[in-house]
């Protein structure tokens, strides 16, 4: 007789043992039938781990290294994709709205007057070589940076500083300079932008709010470090650095160019029409690509506009 | 620029280490791209005293026995090729293991073995200038001076100041700052971050008379100081026979000796920044056919041309500025000498020229001719007006030192507009304001005195004098960086802005992007592309576009990137084609991006109007993109209607459609011409679907979700319908629409199933319906009076339930 077979005989039995019951005395009838319950009760657990692991027995083993099942069709999911850059691109825009920050667009196409004059770049300055730009036979510009976009960002939300004390808007969007291309130079590549105008802006402030920015999207506490920097735009000027975050493999050591930045320089302030002797701003602004690359230990810059879809489809 | 850390210390007391100092330098002054340690370049290299040279019978070699000192060796064999080499003289040795310092650093570094040339063991070389990297002489080896006193075997470092360190820092970011680009400006910079009152060093300056001499200047702006000076060399000036400190300095800098007064000049420009030329005085009289030097500074005249120091002859433009001899041009200003005024070894008397000049002229100059020398760099961050005179006593001074018998004559200076300080008042408040910082009036003063302003404190407000150097100083802002800078951008205090309490409003146009591509790649399966603005002619010709409505790039980088796109469909028809060889065959491609074309206009701004277009192009027919169209509309809650496509180049227009919301077309969609097909190279029907974003704007209706639930079971029947062939689909489903929702308290569904066409002149649509009571279970009797009124709306469009 097997084990299981032994127990459910010994259950059998045990129902009899009830019929004992009418036999006692009533005082003793309580204690008698708890302790024939207590011992059915383990009597079935025995008998269902036993059923349990007999069932178990039964069932063919998986190799759990295989894919997919045998004889069985394989899973597959769909297959659409989102592009790694607009996908950083969402995700810096939301860290700033989070943070009060308006989102809006750069144009594609633009002007001598928001590429250089707005920006306090003077006629036939050698500070404007430093931006190789491509230019139509009209003389409209592919921007080269998003700064283009301060002059429209200033002009279009001037309303705020009455309204909410502040201006608070990053501009990301696509530009273009003309250089060789090669794994780490694209003659087309993604930068945002930022400017904010207030009272009180200064340059505490700018670093603080670039600090956090780059402490949300590492999602780690990161330090920070400056150097001089030298744009037309922006007085004091200042590129920023923070250290290589544990997610990009930093361990403490090394540390990444992030953005150019500073305070808004009083002429450009003017020509937006706001009062520098009243208001003061900061602005910053930095590469898109080079975030998706070290996030994704992207080697060529150059896979992001080829449309290949042996590379898209990892996204 | 390459800076040597020796030099700095020379000018400025350092305490720090090397390291220490290089990163100080980098947060606080300039990006530091590279630093290398010469000590460990010039390693194994030694001070040697050749003691024979024989010639080796049938070659150029000679057999020379070198004193290397004691460790190394008091005869140790070299063969040596240089026809200089001689017994008794001092020169450069390579030891065995060492690395050529020209090769040092480079991918490729070449290290020094003992090796057997003609039979003969030779134990390293002795080297040229060009192999130590201390020059580009190759005709012989480097012979130094007998006057040294260093005893053979001493190490080459200790010698001749190589135990330094190089930085190189990263010019862009000094574009401002002429007076960086000379040691003595870096230095001074270097006391101000160490918090350190700089000792301007004394410049030699020249005893010699003071003339009015002859300059005439076109316009102010051209050439705010022009000087000269005029020496009288006696005899011409002979190559100096020993390799020197001047030749390190100058190899340190990058750059090497030329001759004994073009190496002046250039020590003079990489300590002060202020670039000098020399012109042959009497080769200038001769150009211009005078008796006395008569200088002009002017614009070239097209077609002037000038043949310049390297021989090339360059086509001068207007913006070109030249240096005249009686009006003809003998140099292209700022940039460099003409050939016909070039100092050689018959020179006897010198005029040499320190002046600056406009540099926005100089940049075009720069641009047009493609002269990027060390003396055009700094000129066009625009040398201050105050520094011509100064270094051009200084270095009048030192080639009149040079060659000893030399005297000079007189020299001469003319200001464009007298020399103004540039004044600067602002207070402590204001530099603390917008620095976010709380430094004392004494720090603030003691930290621009430091770097040669004079500030003037009165309570509050400071009078700041920038030295005249500083032509970059022109507002409070920039006394304001200088602060900061300074003490540390990193020292100040985090804080963070007051924000009101509000939501940021968001864009309407950002949010639609976003709520497509999660409708696309998400729910519809299809690949999100990012492809270039820049296309090329061949591929708006193929997809049948009007070539001569795109903006043309005249500096393009290739015919491949020579227009900026009209639509997006040409480029996704291209990545279609090349995925599709790549084994991805059913897949829909979309991109979302900006194109434009002249016929757009222009807006308010006057540049172009550009519009944000969705582009969807997938392998199939018609239907294939009418089943995206279906679902955005679904999912952004708009109402499109399709219309008759004008003729087109890219879609098919009789299968193809143009797209309307509220009677503004808003985009296209269907086959694209077998003809355009065809120049893409794809096998199969393909279709496409454009909309401009733009227009969706502002458009959006209330997107209701239909449900309303029933505890009631539904009821399903399928429904077959003949019609005539060109019965419109929506006809058809409107009719049994209005029949169903005649009924109340019925709420429905109806799903297309299939368009069949049986016959050339009717076609069967089907149907499947589901229908429910909100109020009942439906009865089939109630099932079939529905029925019956479907039929008979239908039967009223001429259609018959089958």
């Amino acid at each position: 007789m097997s084990k299981l077979e032994e127990l459910k005989l010994e259950l059998k039995n045990l129902g009899r043992e009830y019929a004992k019951i009418k036999t006692l005395d009533p005082a003793e009838r309580k204690a008698f039938g708890e302790k024939l319950n207590a011992k059915k009760q383990g009597l079935l657990a025995e008998i269902k781990a036993l059923e349990d692991a007999a069932f178990s027995e039964d069932l063919p083993a998986l190799d759990f290294s295989a894919p997919f099942g045998e004889n069985a069709p394989k899973f597959t999911y769909k297959k659409g994709t989102k592009h790694p850059l607009t996908t950083e691109l969402s995700i810096v825009g939301e860290i700033y709205r989070n943070m009060g920050f308006n989102v809006i667009e750069a144009r594609q196409l633009d002007d001598e007057f928001h590429m250089f004059e707005s920006l306090n770049f003077p006629e036939g300055h050698p500070a404007r070589d430093g931006y190789d730009t491509f230019r139509t036979e009209e003389g409209f510009i592919p921007p080269a940076h998003t700064s283009t976009m301060q002059y429209r960002a200033l002009t279009r939300f001037r309303g705020n500083l009455e309204e909410k004390g502040q201006i608070a808007v990053v501009v990301p969007g696509r530009v273009f300079r003309n250089e060789d291309v090669d794994a780490t130079h694209e003659h087309t590549f993604y930068q945002c932008e930022g400017v904010f105008v207030s009272r009180s802006a200064n340059m505490g402030q700018l670093l603080s709010v670039l600090k956090t920015f780059f402490e949300t999207y590492y999602g780690q506490k990161l330090n920070i470090k400056t150097q001089p920097g030298y744009f037309p735009f922006t007085e004091p000027s200042l590129e920023f650095q923070i250290e290589k975050p544990a997610a990009l493999g930093g361990k403490g050591d090394g540390w990444l160019e992030m953005c150019g930045c500073g305070m808004v320089h009083p002429n450009v302030l003017k020509t937006a029409g706001i009062d520098p002797e009243v208001y003061k701003g900061f602005a910053w602004g930095g590469g898109i690509d080079r975030l998706v690359m070290l996030k994704y230990g992207i080697n060529d810059v150059r896979y992001f506009e080829s449309g290949k879809l042996d590379f898209l489809k990892e996204f | 620029m390459l800076i040597s850390l020796n030099e700095i210390k020379k000018l400025v007391k350092v305490d720090l280490t090397d390291a220490e100092l290089v990163k100080l330098i980098g947060s606080r002054l300039v990006e530091v791209e590279s630093v290398t340690d010469l000590k460990e370049k010039y390693k194994k290299i030694y001070l040697v005293k050749v003691l024979s040279a024989e010639d080796i019978e049938g070659t150029h070699l000679h057999l020379c026995k070198i004193d290397a000192g004691e460790e190394l060796g008091h005869s140790v064999q070299v063969v040596c090729g240089a026809p200089n080499v001689h017994a008794g003289m001092l020169a450069a040795w390579i030891a065995p293991g060492a690395i050529v310092p020209a090769t040092f650093g480079t991918n490729e570094p070449f290290e020094i073995a003992v090796r057997k040339l003609h039979g003969f063991e030779s134990n390293g070389m002795l080297a040229a200038a060009d192999e130590l990297a201390l020059g580009t002489d190759h005709a012989g080896i480097i012979e130094l001076s007998p006057d040294l006193t260093a005893a053979p075997g001493t190490p080459l470092t200790d010698v001749l100041d190589l135990d330094d360190k190089i930085i190189e820092v990263e010019n862009k970011s000094l574009t401002h700052r002429p007076d960086c680009f000379g040691l003595i400006g870096f230095a001074r910079e270097v006391a101000g971050i160490l918090g350190q009152q700089f000792v301007e060093p004394r410049l030699p300056q020249i005893d010699c008379e003071a003339k009015k001499g002859s300059i005439t200047i076109e316009s102010p702006d051209l050439c705010p100081c022009y000087s000269y000076s005029v020496i009288n060399l006696e005899n011409p000036l002979a190559k100096k026979p020993y390799f020197d400190f001047g030749d390190v300095f100058l190899a340190k800098a990058g750059m090497h000796s030329i001759s004994p007064i073009v190496d002046v000049t250039n020590i003079y420009m990489l300590l002060t920044g202020q670039p000098l030329h020399a012109f042959d005085y009497d080769k200038f009289l001769k150009v211009g056919g005078t008796a006395e030097p008569k200088i002009g500074v002017r614009l070239a005249r097209e077609p002037e041309s000038l043949t310049l120091l390297d021989g090339s002859n360059v086509k001068l433009t207007q913006h070109d500025i030249v240096i005249t001899s009686n009006d003809v041009p003998v140099a292209l200003a700022g940039a460099m000498g003409g050939e016909l005024t070039k100092i050689d070894e018959t020179t006897e008397r010198v005029i040499l020229e320190s002046a600056t000049f406009s540099l926005c002229n100089l940049r075009k100059t720069q641009m047009a001719h493609g002269i990027f020398s060390e003396a055009i760099t700094r000129f066009t961050k625009g040398q201050p007006a105050a520094n011509c005179e100064p270094v051009l006593l200084a270095a009048t001074q030192d080639i009149v030192d040079v060659s000893q018998r030399a005297q000079a004559e007189f020299y001469a200076v003319h200001y464009a507009a007298p020399l103004a300080p540039i004044v600067i008042t602002l207070t402590t408040k204001e530099i603390n304001a917008l620095l976010g910082s709380s430094y004392t009036p004494e720090l603030i003063i003691q930290t621009l005195e430091n770097t040669g302003f004079a500030v003037k404190p009165a309570g509050e407000t400071l009078t700041v004098t920038a030295p005249a150097w500083r032509t970059d100083i022109h507002i409070k802002e920039d006394i304001i960086e200088e602060v900061g800078r300074l003490l540390g951008f990193d020292n100040l205090p985090l804080n963070f802005p007051l924000r009101p309490f509000v939501c940021p409003s968001v864009d309407e146009l950002w949010t639609l992007k976003e709520q497509l591509r999660t409708l696309l790649s998400d729910r519809l399966d299809a690949n999100e592309l990012l492809t270039y603005s820049f296309v090329s002619k061949s591929l708006q010709e193929k997809a049948g576009e009007d070539v001569t409505d795109s903006y043309k790039i005249v500096n393009s980088l290739s015919p491949e990137l020579e227009c900026f796109r009209q639509t997006l469909v040409p480029s996704l028809l291209e990545k279609l084609r090349e995925n599709q060889k790549a084994g991805y065959k059913e897949r829909t491609l979309y991109e979302l991006n900006q194109v434009t074309r002249k016929s757009l206009g222009l807006n308010d701004e006057g540049v172009p109007v550009m519009e944000t277009d969705l582009g969807v192009v997938m392998p199939g027919d018609f239907y294939a993109a009418k089943a995206v169209l279906l679902e955005l509309e679904k999912y952004l809650g708009v109402k499109f209607k399709l219309s008759r496509l004008e003729t087109d180049g890219t879609f098919e227009p009789v299968h193809a459609a143009a797209i309307y919301l509220n009677e503004t077309k808003v985009g296209q969609i269907g086959e694209i011409k077998t003809g355009v097909c065809r120049a893409f190279k794809l096998g199969e029907t393909a279709s496409a679907l454009e909309l401009t974003l733009d227009k969706l704007l502002g458009q959006k209706t209330q997107r209701t979700a239909k449900i309303a639930l029933s505890r009631f079971p539904s009821v399903s029947r399928d429904l077959t319908v003949r019609v005539d062939a060109d019965t419109a689909f929506e006809q058809v489903e409107a009719a049994i629409r209005a029949a169903l929702s005649q009924n109340t308290g019925l709420l429905y569904t109806i799903e297309p199933v299939s368009i069949f066409r049986k016959e050339e002149t009717s076609k069967n649509l089907s149907f499947h319906l589901e229908m429910t009571s909100t109020e009942k279970t439906l009865e089939s009797k109630e099932i079939s009076a529905i029925i019956e009124k479907i039929t008979n709306s239908l039967t009223e469009l001429g259609a018959e339930v089958v």
